[in-house]
């Protein structure tokens, strides 16, 4: 009779509907919360791998681009453009810096990249129908009282048209062309133009650059470069690869530590909402697995049933959670990226964690004394295994 | 005719130390085959204990148990075993699963013996048709009176065509009228099958139908 556990199941059908349901929204969390910090990982490597730039620069004691307080001055800039080590002509001023820039009268956060159009750092060129590149300054002969049009980049998903005026700072700057979703980590929207105009709007024409990108030199490895200026100690030098660690740590593994902490706590609980209501619906089932042993069924006999109740539920909510995960990434105001195969094996873990919880619930319940057949009542369904029970039962 | 069940010296004791209570005190026992027996006695005289013994639930804690001549190692043997092939029982309760139907009841103890379905479900209509139960194979235990439900119990005790069957307070729950129609199958199928029948029971208008009769007192057998 194979279908025993499943009228078993159906007869207990709202308590076995709000498990399933308890674990697949569990598991859709666990899930989905993997999906932000996936999909944070990848918006922080995004603009950093789109710059085609292999050694990053920034001021002495900043902890490396991206991370801590960076101001280069000329004196850092000559020697570098001189050097042997990178390619010739690859060394690029970047600016890289939050902002609040007042869009459509509200103040919306954004990233201010500025780059020189022809160097690294930012697009070369819009793609067609999104409008025009900004206009270039001269940044070595630029001299702070020449006029620059002020004008941006902006990220297609930000809802701007061509010809638009945003404001950022005090100076209304002119939306001129748009890229294709290119963000910073959190769904945060890249604003690019001119380096002399990111100086204006953001350092008060200060001449100054956050950080210096470049391309090493063909016959030349990164890692040797960058550690030959590191050694300098007036500047520090990193590799895109040492870059990218730097970010991903920074902007989001230590910030999701919290998150990470959830994830496994949120994988307790589903074991937990596994285990303790197996162990409850068990304890009201003593009298019945008390009957099932006294007529003859093993320990086995009973276990396997149990499982396969605890299995098939596992498995609904799990399989559930995961199909649930991907509605809501899809639904999430920010970019979730769920991993199909972290999925899969987040889902294999979790039905491990929930059969396994289940497991040790029943084994316990099991252990009931086929004499319980016997009394007519459970003891408020709580019996207690008596020291007589059957122990040669297999 | 051979004994079915011997029990030597059976002694059962439960709890510890000062608050340690003899439920069984070394009682010797012997049950003829196909004889239906009842063990009589005021309530907490062991009764029930005696037959959990006998029926391979409970181990005693000194004595020597045979069944259909074999000894049982009690401590060694796997007993689950032993009660699923030689040994059937009734329930004062009934105790039958709520979640299935009187066929899927009798089917159960045979699903435990690993029993081929189509056979078990064969098996278990062939039994709850002689039990009179023929139109409620499909009826839940909600959906019947007691006394169906204590023939579906003895359809599921007989399933495994067991040695003996024990049956702890059949008619408890029972009226007078439906006391005597289970009596009267109970000797019937006892006949049909060839089974051996051990009911405990307080109900003297029973022992009209008893074979012999086991009186117990403070845990030991005073006649027999």
């Amino acid at each position: 009779m194979k279908s025993f556990f499943l009228k078993d199941m159906q007869y207990r059908r709202a308590r076995v509907v709000l498990t399933a349901i308890g674990i697949t929204v569990l598991i859709s969390l666990i899930l989905l919360l993997g999906g932000i910090m996936n999909g944070m990982r990848i918006q922080a490597q995004q603009y950093v791998k789109s710059t085609g730039a292999d050694i990053w620069i920034s001021a002495e004691g900043s902890g490396g681009a991206f991370i801590g307080f960076s101001l280069l001055i000329e004196e850092n800039m000559a020697p570098l453009s001189a050097s042997r080590e990178l390619k010739e002509g690859s060394l690029s001023p970047l600016i890289f810096a939050q902002a609040r820039p007042i869009i459509h009268g509200k103040s919306t956060k954004a990233i201010v990249v500025g780059y020189m159009r022809d160097k690294y750092g930012g697009p070369k060129q819009v793609p067609e129908d999104m409008g025009r590149m900004f206009e270039a300054s001269e940044f070595q002969d630029y001299r702070p009282e020449d006029p620059i049009p002020l004008e941006v980049i902006v990220d297609e998903k930000m809802g701007l048209e061509i010809g638009e005026q945003i404001t950022i700072g005090t100076d209304a700057v002119k939306v001129v062309g748009k890229t294709n979703s290119l963000m910073f980590v959190l769904d945060t929207p890249l604003i690019f133009m001119d380096v002399r105009v990111a100086q204006k709007v953001l350092l008060g024409n200060y001449p100054r650059v956050n950080m210096m990108i470049a391309k090493a030199n063909e016959n030349m490895e990164p890692e040797k470069v960058a550690a030959f200026f590191d050694a300098s100690g007036d500047i520090e030098a990193r590799t895109m690869n040492q870059t990218l660690d730097d970010i991903i740590s920074y902007y989001v593994d230590e910030p999701m530590k919290a998150v990470q902490f959830l994830r496994v706590m949120l994988w307790i609980a589903a074991g937990l909402l596994v285990g303790v209501i197996t162990y409850v619906t068990m304890l009201e089932k003593t009298q019945e697995i008390g009957v099932l042993k006294a007529i003859g069924a093993s320990n086995n006999y009973v276990m396997s049933h149990l499982l396969k109740q605890v299995a098939l539920i596992s498995v609904v909510g799990v399989t559930l959670g995961f199909c649930l995960s991907y509605i809501f990434a899809a639904a999430a105001p920010i970019f979730v990226a769920i991993n199909l195969v972290e999925s899969i094996i987040v889902a294999g873990i979790s039905i491990i964690v929930c059969c396994g919880s289940g497991y040790l619930a029943a084994r316990k319940v099991i252990m009931v004394d086929p004499l319980i057949a016997f009394r007519g009542e459970i003891d408020g369904g709580m019996f207690r295994h008596s020291p007589t029970v059957a122990y040669s039962d297999a | 005719m051979a004994a079915i069940i011997e029990g030597i010296g059976l002694t059962k004791r439960f709890g510890f130390g000062d608050a340690a209570v003899v439920a069984i005190d070394s009682v010797d026992i012997h049950i003829e085959e196909r004889e239906l027996v009842m063990i009589m006695g005021d309530s907490g005289c062991g009764k029930t204990t005696l037959i959990s013994l006998l029926g391979c639930i409970l181990t005693p804690d000194s004595g020597e148990l045979h069944i259909d001549g074999e000894e049982i190692d009690l401590n060694g043997q796997d007993l689950s075993l032993i009660r699923r092939q030689k040994i059937g029982f009734v329930f004062q309760l009934f105790h039958l699963l709520p979640y299935l139907t009187a066929l899927e009841n009798v089917m159960v103890a045979m699903d435990i013996a690993k029993t081929d379905t189509s056979e078990a479900e064969n098996r278990a209509i062939e039994l709850l048709t002689r039990v009179g139960l023929s139109d409620r194979l499909h009826h839940r235990p909600a959906q019947m009176s007691g006394g169906e439900k204590q023939r579906v119990s003895f359809a599921r005790a007989l399933a495994n065509r067991p040695k003996v069957i024990f049956a702890d307070e059949p008619t408890a729950n029972l009226d007078s009228r439906q006391s005597d129609n289970l009596m009267n199958l109970i000797q019937e199928l006892r006949q049909e099958h060839q089974t051996t029948v051990v009911i405990v029971t307080h109900h003297e208008g029973l022992k009209e139908n008893a074979d012999r009769i086991v009186y117990m007192k403070d845990g030991k057998v005073i006649a027999s």
